[in-house]
């Protein structure tokens, strides 16, 4: 005989009500411009708790007045477990509404996820663990498995970045190899590997999560890096005093729109309450100006 | 007769030197990682027969079949090495030849750090061959540095290191193949 459990579709029912209940307005300080190429980037969301679901409210939100195409992940996208009701309550319930509407979600993995989350179609990695993808205009997006960067993967992203002319380069993946948190911090051996390659093939901007906050760090031999993994969890006061840090926030959860113009990239931070929490435009650096950069300290 | 027996230790002795200078240098080491590549050869063939009877895991937009084609592939795995036990795969010798290869790498700055982030809590992975690795725990990073000094593995299978000790992992599978205790002091 089946048992049913009478509070689960009581909570079910719960989660989805606040999924949908409509926030506060968000102001979108980035210039919406008709033919730039508009995303939104979430990290660490996946616990299933009131949190994610708070942030996947203000994303739903600011979408109706910023139309962004898809949405990064930038990994820890299910913490315990990748079970049936794992990918339920922690991916297709809080994000529903935008999943509803043929959202594209990109996910990369974190050390909290099963490699097998590769094989989710919505998660759109194509059954691999890294992976590269170009979805308009100029900008190309490869994401990295940082958890194990092995020959394989290395000589892949090599190729393909060789491979990837003028345009964008946009690298995503979960451990920063710069930050300031005094948790985990920079990844140096990661950094040993991935540094000269983005600087050889002009890596324009890095997008990393594992840090449960929001960290804009001053650009480093000529390229943007966010850290942006407070989707779910936050880490208060885990930002250290360093000379690395442009802006950042650790005191509440956060996702962030991003938009790609030809000659600069625009983004915004925005908060759980949907505050601002940080903004800005950046240029775009020319090869000259990368080659320049590469070489200096900074 | 002294001269003869002079002259014939010589010319034995010089033979052998040119005997000796046209053998090809063989790496010490090579025997050790030719076996270790066999039997990780081995088990990814066993692991092709599980799969061919197994259903796919393959792209899908329903989580439990993603959850019931690694089950499966699980237990015809775990059929098809009944009887396996640790060790099978990595032998004294290979243990051995790890560790040295492994020590140096722990001395890199950082590189104890990296690995100790984020390891699954203590006592919750069950070191067994053929057994899971917990699904609800983290999967600790494998710094690049570790991953080069390591002789390179087959899609789908990988290293991982819970604590001291060092797992050879089936990645679709999520099972421990084999695993070195105390692979880095």
């Amino acid at each position: 005989m089946r048992c049913h459990h009478p509070v689960r579709p009581l909570i079910a029912i719960a989660l989805v009500v606040a999924a949908l209940a409509v926030p506060a307005a968000i102001d979108i300080t980035l210039p919406n411009a008709k033919d730039s190429l508009k995303i939104a980037i979430i990290g660490d969301s996946g616990t299933g708790d009131s949190a994610q679901y708070d942030v996947a409210k203000q994303l739903i939100a600011s979408h109706e007045k910023f139309p962004y195409e898809f949405v990064l992940m930038m990994g820890d996208n299910l913490y315990g477990g990748s079970a049936p009701k794992d990918f339920n309550k922690k991916f297709e319930t809080p994000y529903k509404p935008l999943l509803d509407s043929g959202m594209k979600f990109y996910a990369t993995l974190g050390n909290h996820d099963n490699p097998n989350e590769r094989m989710y179609k919505s998660f759109n990695m194509g059954e691999k663990r890294f992976y590269t993808f170009k979805p308009k205009g100029n900008v190309r997006f490869f994401s990295l498995d940082s958890n194990y960067m092995d020959k394989p993967q290395l000589e892949w992203l090599e190729k393909e970045l060789a491979a990837s002319g003028s345009d964008w380069k946009i690298a995503f993946f979960h451990h920063p190899i710069y930050s300031s948190g005094g948790t985990h911090g920079s990844d140096l051996q990661l950094r040993e590997q991935l540094e000269p390659l983005f600087l050889k093939y002009g890596v324009d901007a890095v997008f990393s999560g594992h840090e449960h906050f929001y960290e804009r760090i001053k650009p480093q031999k000529g390229i943007y890096y966010f850290i942006s993994g407070g989707a779910g969890k936050v880490r208060k006061g885990d930002v250290g005093k360093t000379n690395l840090t442009a802006k950042a926030f650790d005191t509440g959860y956060h996702f962030m729109l991003v938009e790609f113009s030809k000659d600069a990239m625009h983004f915004q931070a925005i908060s759980d309450e949907g505050k601002t929490i940080d903004s800005g435009t950046l240029p775009r650096f020319s090869d000259a100006d990368k080659k320049k950069l590469s070489t200096a300290t900074e | 007769m002294t001269r003869f027996l002079t002259a014939l230790a010589f010319a034995t002795v010089a033979h052998a030197s040119t005997v000796a200078a046209q053998k090809p240098a063989t790496n010490p080491h090579a025997a050790v990682l030719a076996d270790f590549k066999a039997r990780v050869d081995k088990y990814v063939e066993l692991r092709k027969k599980a799969d061919d009877s197994a259903p796919p895991l393959k792209k899908t937009d329903d989580p439990a079949k993603i959850r019931d084609a690694q089950q499966a592939l699980v237990e015809r795995i775990g059929a098809a090495r009944a009887g396996t036990k640790q060790g099978d795969i990595f032998t004294p010798e290979i243990t051995e030849h790890f560790r040295r290869l492994l020590h140096p790498e722990m001395k890199e700055a950082g590189t104890k750090a990296a690995m100790k982030d984020d390891q699954p809590k203590p006592g919750t992975v069950t070191f067994k061959v053929n057994g899971p690795y917990p699904d609800k725990e983290p999967l600790g990073t494998v710094p690049p540095n570790v991953l080069a000094s390591l002789p390179p593995l087959p899609k789908d299978v990988d290293y991982r290191f819970v604590g001291k000790h060092l797992i050879l992992r089936d990645v679709r599978a999520n099972m421990i193949i084999d695993y070195i205790p105390n692979a880095i002091s």
